[in-house]
């Protein structure tokens, strides 16, 4: 995973983007804005993942694509525009296949968002988030963290140990089980066992003291206030036009869209930009630290 | 700045019969490096519980506790949490949470400090303790000696004004133990602090210590300073003399009178300046090996991942029935993966393997070809809720009488008859180490791997468990002694081998091997080495004095 300007922005701003284009994608269901929203996800998953990003478009969001906007027309046969009859006497409207096109599309886009987040949001992040607000919560949350794989690892090292005592294991399934099942409890017991220390560790630093606080490695600069504020300021213009009905789209059961206007073009004009931004905030970037290079 | 006093404690534990701690009184005076020794399980860590409230254990207590001249009750639990330290043993087990940053801030956030204010330890101690380079990583990552002093770390960041470790370096190597040691010496003498430490690794700890504080059954039997304490015990025959520091040990056995030396330059001026007679102990003629070794590697590389680096090298090793191979080489040379692969549990991609006359390829079953394996951490071997059914089901394939005898053998062999009917993480480190070997003996291995066997074990337990040891190899087991506990092999290996770079690039019979080292060789030939030059442990040296005196 590639490191990106963006990533580096508070967790707050972060999550504020995230949610504002993922939210705006799920309930806006406009070609153009479900387009715009696709190929920008697509883009900055790319972008952040490389190859591996662009097999998972290719080999998973195309076909899924494809798939829906073929299975929508047989079963949904609302709409004015027929294409052609299907044996059984139901109709292929233009409607249903357009509609099934443009929901996969917002499907799609959701699923490569999500991804995108996966890699811009590591856990820290989200622990500084909760921490803000409820900081018990930040810290259950870094103690699962740690306890899952550690947990996992000495079950690894038991059977691993047990290997030269326990012949037994995979010979038959059902003493293999009954062995499965035996490290399983005692790593358990083990993992209690370590707790007690743990605990003990936890009281003698304080904990269960009233006026817990959380601590956090980001800090909200004057950089992130202005990208927060051009995040709001997108998102306000463009909610505003699909709010007003200048960015509107409708499928059934006639397709009917808004007319071409100063405010919708304003309005796609903030939406795009609003979900290009992190990869223009990379772009900026590179060619600042080329420039800079260069002089050197 | 902190001091103690502790006042005639008494300490019963419930359902016990006789007290964990009677009548202990000692004061801490502020600054002060104060060090408490005693063997295993004679109340070092009841005693140091009883210095903060919220560690206190349950039971029954008299007597009083001070601190600052106030009964410690009286001390709010926030201003304990701030200004008492205190630091267990495990390094893994005290970690909370899964990040260095956030575990460094954990004491800080559980007070309330605002986010300034932490920003500014947090910088601080990450600084100075070296964790700047790890600071965003999992914990998971960092070495064992990396997480005690994170530990250490995240209790400084409350700026405490007294430190209190419960034996904080028995689970480290060597190297990072006198690192550690080291930190906590210095936080003692440019801040001032107040630190009170048992440790058994008293060949680094006793010269650092103001004053010492021996504890035996529950008692407070000798406390004065290092020298005094040193003397007093190497003359008597305290079970504790064999833990003492060497020079102090070949000071008093050699009969030299007054305060014995503590560290290994001032036992090398000693001996120097006896004017002792030149003298070398014959070489010990090395064991006759038999023709066909027990296990035997050639050339083998190893992996863990496809682009990774190597981590064997074309690494030759042979192991001979009766006999013990001590491995010794710093973290990281791949000794604990030589494990593996011996054991079956990792396959390398290049080399070969013959166990007797058999080649083996691929995986294989440890058990089946009789090799027995003890890794670091005794607890990955048990499954049951009692010793006793341990074993039990170790011994599975006989008949319940063979089985019995078996058992009663290893039992009898690894002597832990009283550990039978508890709980395996109720035994003590060392118990655990030897009730988990005589698992591994019930499989009735030709060779026996051994991964730091001898971690966390005072000196009398090691002299238990290497004679154990002994026992074994003159049953005619090979034995493969990975540690990094240099006395040990140097006591018991009959062979040892230096690994470094993923290869054992010198391999000589274990007293040529040592005294031709300068850094890596016991403590002993070090102080000795001038006079005589092939003696390796402390006992050796003081007959070759004392047999040049006569």
């Amino acid at each position: 995973m590639r490191k990106d300007a963006f990533g580096q922005t508070h967790p707050a701003v972060e999550l504020f983007f995230f949610l504002a284009v993922m939210l705006i994608t799920a309930f806006v269901l406009h070609p153009a804005v479900t387009g715009i929203s696709l190929a920008a996800a697509c883009a900055y998953n790319v972008y952040l993942r490389g190859r591996k990003a662009l097999l998972f478009t290719l080999c998973f969001v195309l076909p899924f694509i494809l798939l829906i906007a073929v299975l929508n027309p047989l079963f949904n046969h609302a709409g004015v525009t027929v294409l052609f009859y299907l044996h059984n006497g139901n109709a292929v409207t233009l409607e249903a296949v357009l509609y099934g096109i443009v929901s996969a599309c917002m499907f799609a886009a959701l699923i490569s968002w999500c991804s995108c987040l996966n890699a811009v949001m590591s856990s820290d992040k989200y622990v500084c988030l909760f921490g803000r607000a409820i900081p018990v919560l930040s810290l259950l949350f870094s103690m699962v963290l740690r306890f899952v794989p550690r947990f996992t690892a000495r079950i690894g090292l038991v059977s691993a140990a047990q290997k030269s005592t326990c012949p037994e294991m995979g010979k038959s399934p059902v003493k293999a089980l009954k062995h499965g099942v035996s490290v399983l409890s005692f790593t358990t017991s083990w993992a209690l066992e370590s707790s007690v220390v743990m605990a003990d560790s936890m009281k003698s630093r304080g904990y269960g003291l009233p006026g817990r606080t959380s601590y956090s490695i980001y800090r909200f600069d004057s950089r992130d206030a202005v990208l927060a504020a051009l995040l709001a300021a997108f998102c306000v213009v463009s909610i505003a036009a699909m709010v007003s009905k200048r960015i509107c789209f409708r499928f059934y059961p006639s397709i009917k869209y808004s007319s071409f206007g100063a405010l919708s073009a304003a309005g796609y004009a903030a939406f795009a930009l609003l979900c290009l931004l992190p990869l223009l905030l990379d772009i900026l970037e590179n060619v600042r630290w080329h420039s800079i290079r260069s002089k050197i | 700045m902190a001091f103690y006093k502790i006042e005639d404690l008494t300490f019963t534990y419930p359902n016990c019969a006789s007290p964990a701690l009677s009548n202990v009184s000692f004061e801490a005076r502020e600054g002060d490096f104060l060090l408490l020794i005693g063997r295993s399980g004679c109340g070092k860590s009841t005693l140091l519980r009883h210095m903060k409230t919220s560690l206190a254990p349950h039971g029954n207590m008299t007597g009083r506790v001070l601190i600052n001249g106030r009964p410690l009750g009286e001390t709010s639990e926030r201003d304990q949490a701030m200004k008492i330290g205190f630091v267990f043993q495990h390094p893994d087990d005290q970690i909370v949470t899964d990040k260095v940053w956030h575990e460094l801030a954990f004491g800080l956030e559980s007070i309330g400090a605002d986010t300034k204010t932490m920003r500014i330890k947090i910088a601080e101690m990450a600084s100075y303790f070296g964790l700047d380079e790890v600071f965003y990583k999992n914990v998971s990552e960092l070495s064992g000696g990396q997480k005690q002093l994170l530990n250490l770390a995240s209790v400084m960041a409350l700026s405490p004004e007294v430190l209190i470790m419960d034996e904080p370096t028995s689970q480290l190597d060597p190297i990072a133990a006198s690192e550690f040691l080291s930190t906590v010496k210095k936080l003692n003498t440019e801040l001032g602090i107040t630190v009170i430490i048992s440790e058994h690794r008293l060949e680094e700890a006793m010269p650092l210590a103001d004053r010492v504080l021996v504890l035996d059954e529950g008692r407070l039997v000798c406390e004065g300073k290092p020298r005094q304490v040193a003397g007093k015990l190497c003359r008597s025959n305290s079970p504790l003399a064999g833990a003492m520091p060497t020079a102090a040990r070949i000071f008093c056995g050699i009969g030299a009178e007054g305060l014995p030396a503590l560290t290994v330059n001032e036992g090398r001026r000693l001996l120097n300046s006896l004017g002792l007679e030149k003298k070398l102990l014959p070489s010990a003629e090395r064991k006759a090996r038999d023709e066909a070794p027990a296990i035997k590697a050639e050339g083998l590389m190893f992996r863990y991942e496809k682009d990774g680096d190597d981590v064997l090298k074309g690494l030759d090793v042979s192991l001979h029935s009766g006999e013990i191979y001590g491995l010794v080489g710093g973290n990281g040379a791949g000794k604990s993966t030589l494990l593996k692969l011996l054991s079956g549990a990792a396959v390398p991609y290049r080399g070969r393997l013959t166990v007797g006359a058999e080649k083996l390829k691929g995986r294989f079953s440890a058990f089946e070809k009789r090799i027995g394996c003890l890794y670091q951490d005794p607890r990955t071997l048990f499954s049951k809720d009692t010793v006793w059914e341990d074993l039990e089901s170790a011994a599975f394939n006989r008949d319940p009488a063979t089985a019995k005898a078996r058992i009663d053998e290893a039992v009898r062999l690894m002597d832990i008859e009283s550990c039978l009917s508890k709980h395996p993480f109720d035994l003590s480190g060392g118990e655990q180490q030897r009730a988990a070997a005589a698992k591994v003996l019930l499989t009735e291995p030709n060779i026996l791997l051994l991964d730091e066997p001898t971690k966390g074990m005072d000196a009398s337990i090691k002299e238990v468990f290497g004679e154990k040891l002994r026992k074994l190899a003159e049953k005619g087991i090979a034995i493969l002694l990975v540690s990094h506990d240099i006395e040990f092999c140097a006591e018991y290996a009959d062979t040892v081998g230096f690994m470094f770079d993923g290869r054992i690039d010198s391999e000589n019979a274990a007293r040529e091997f040592f005294c031709e080292n300068v850094f890596y060789t016991t403590a002993a030939n070090r102080i000795a080495r001038d006079v005589y030059k092939n003696a390796l442990l402390e006992k050796e040296v003081t007959a070759l004095a004392l047999g040049g005196e006569r």
